[in-house]
């Protein structure tokens, strides 16, 4: 891991981030909407 | 953990003043500060509430409220409580604590935080607007079938269960962005060379708390859903008569409702350990043993759901199972216990009020834990369930557990935020009014609940009026005395003696590098940990 938090650094960091929130985001919405189609 | 700082990195950005600071902040103080001004609001408004729910129950008999008033104030009293006040104050914990104590400049993504956060006031009025339109004649009034929605009343309710159906879904909306932002940041915004097994017990306990959130609320989420098109839509996921079945909402807000316990105390379990290293001068016992407890705890908390309604009639080999889960869960957490105790045990031990609050914790979180595992008992719980046993047994979880756990981490963490001491003599105060008022109220309603007094009743048979009438002291006395929290951090904020960087003498950790209060981005010069 690189010693020093450049801004490029930052920014590849800031961008890896979205990227997990957005796919954390999907799955809660698979949650949500896949339970509606849970048979008992 | 030796520490080695590397370049300075400026920032020009513009900084609003005013209620444009606020509205706009992506810095994660600012958010933080927010999470915690709201928290400590609504935990008097819902203080509030119980209060006259207290005062009702002095005496048997009606004497200040209707039976419908007080099931209002009762279910209010805990959304309120755990999504308003204890949530959003682990949460304000998250956003101060978590960047300074890993060495990222601010949260990942902190425009993210920002809407986070401003979509709880609006939550919070929809859960309490109900109360003030039936002033106006418009609905019966806020939610009255308790926290937990059961259906079929909550199908046949009023305007108050739509509302707090919206609340419920913004909150977990808010909850959700929270948790994905403590991931993202966990993950991608640690210094160098803080591996995840070098990660602070604090941030731990918030990543897995964080995975529950995004793994449980989805499911409360689609249940209220259900919940919403059952009462308006035609639809008849939980009324029997179309083929529905009530007791599949019960599993469904009990999938989310148990991790939600451990959502409250997994982050005060992380912060625990901090204030015990610190006040007794030794490293954390047990680290990784904590770490795995944590893990092991997030795990088993989304297969005992079950066991909060033993007594609605499920098969032997069901109920057994979700007894033996249950109880599994006090192997993880009595690791948790020892590497407490084992972390003062020989340690050079002063009683700050952060120590104070933790030592409290302990012993009462404890009795929570003992008397967890007597309602884990699918044979005593057939007696205990839906009386005051219960009642007395999760105030022992999230009371001394949850709040007192917050009270530590706010005492704790206060000087370094404020940059100012604040009064000691008032936190001890606060700390044994706190304590002995908590015990007068709760202690009592073990008795009540084992005599057979059953939860959820604006009246009761006079062989309960003693009992009820000392709870009810203690509960004044108990929210008299947070007035001293509430002034005791007013004071701090506006002033007192300056403090250190290191505010306390046995602090260990990368927060306590930085001044008091810390620089506006928090680490533009990036900490190596080695």
């Amino acid at each position: 891991m690189d010693a020093t938090l450049t801004p490029d650094e930052l920014a590849r960091r800031r961008a890896a981030s979205r990227r997990l929130g957005w796919a954390l985001g999907i799955v809660v919405l698979a949650l949500y909407v896949l339970g509606f189609f849970v048979q008992r | 953990m030796s520490i080695a700082t590397t370049h300075p990195e400026h920032h020009g950005e513009y900084h609003p003043s005013g209620i444009l600071r606020w509205l706009t902040t992506t810095n994660h103080k600012d958010i933080g500060t927010m999470y915690l001004t709201f928290a400590l609001i609504m935990f008097f408004v819902g203080g509030i509430m119980i209060l006259a729910v207290r005062a009702e129950l002095f005496q048997p008999g009606l004497q200040m409220m209707k039976p419908e008033f007080f099931n209002q104030l009762i279910g209010v009293h805990a959304l309120v409580m755990i999504f308003a006040a204890l949530m959003p104050a682990a949460t304000g914990f998250a956003n101060w604590q978590i960047p300074l104590m890993i060495g990222a400049p601010d949260m990942a993504l902190p425009r993210l935080n920002n809407w986070g956060f401003w979509l709880l006031p609006p939550a919070a009025i929809l859960l309490t607007l109900p109360f003030t339109l039936a002033l106006f004649g418009i609905g019966d009034g806020a939610i009255a079938t308790g926290w937990t929605f059961y259906a079929p009343l909550s199908v046949q309710g009023g305007i108050g269960v739509d509302f707090a159906i919206f609340a419920v879904h913004i909150l977990g909306v808010s909850s959700i962005m929270g948790s994905i932002n403590i991931i993202v940041t966990i993950f991608n915004l640690r210094a160098p060379g803080m591996t995840m097994m070098k990660l602070p017990l604090f941030a731990w306990g918030w990543l897995i708390t964080a995975f529950l959130l995004i793994a449980t609320i989805p499911v409360l989420a689609g249940a209220v859903t259900m919940l919403l098109t059952d009462r308006h839509f035609g639809t008849h996921f939980f009324n029997a008569a179309g083929g529905g079945d009530p007791i599949l909402f019960q599993h469904l807000f009990w999938f989310f409702g148990h991790p939600e316990v451990y959502i409250l105390l997994l982050p005060v379990w992380g912060l625990i350990p901090h204030v015990l290293s610190t006040f007794s001068r030794k490293p954390t016992y047990g680290y990784k043993a904590q770490v795995y407890s944590f893990i092991a705890i997030g795990i088993l908390s989304v297969i005992v759901w079950a066991h909060h309604f033993f007594t609605v009639g499920m098969p032997v080999p069901a109920l057994i199972y979700f007894m033996f889960s249950t109880m599994s869960i006090s192997l993880p957490l009595a690791v948790l216990f020892f590497c407490w105790i084992a972390t003062m045990w020989r340690g050079a031990m002063t009683f700050e009020t952060p120590m104070l609050f933790a030592q409290g914790f302990i012993v009462l979180f404890g009795m929570a834990g003992l008397t967890g595992l007597v309602l884990a008992d699918v044979a005593a719980d057939a007696q205990y369930h839906h009386s005051y046993f219960v009642v007395a047994h999760f105030h022992y979880a999230l009371f001394a557990g949850g709040i007192m756990g917050v009270m530590t981490g706010v005492y704790y963490w206060l000087p370094k935020w404020t940059g100012h001491h604040y009064s000691e003599t008032l936190g001890k105060w606060h700390f044994w009014l706190t304590v002995v008022s908590f015990n007068l109220t709760f202690i009592p309603q073990f008795f009540l609940g084992l005599a057979g007094m059953p939860r959820r009743i604006p009246d009761y048979a006079l062989q309960f009026a003693e009992f009820n009438a000392i709870s009810t002291v203690g509960a004044f006395i108990l929210g008299l005395s947070q007035l001293l929290f509430a002034y005791n951090i007013w004071t701090c904020v506006k002033g007192g003696p300056k403090a250190e960087g290191r505010v306390w003498e046995g602090a260990e950790g990368l927060e306590w590098e930085l001044p008091s209060p810390p620089p506006h981005h928090s680490w533009e010069t990036q900490p190596v940990v080695k």
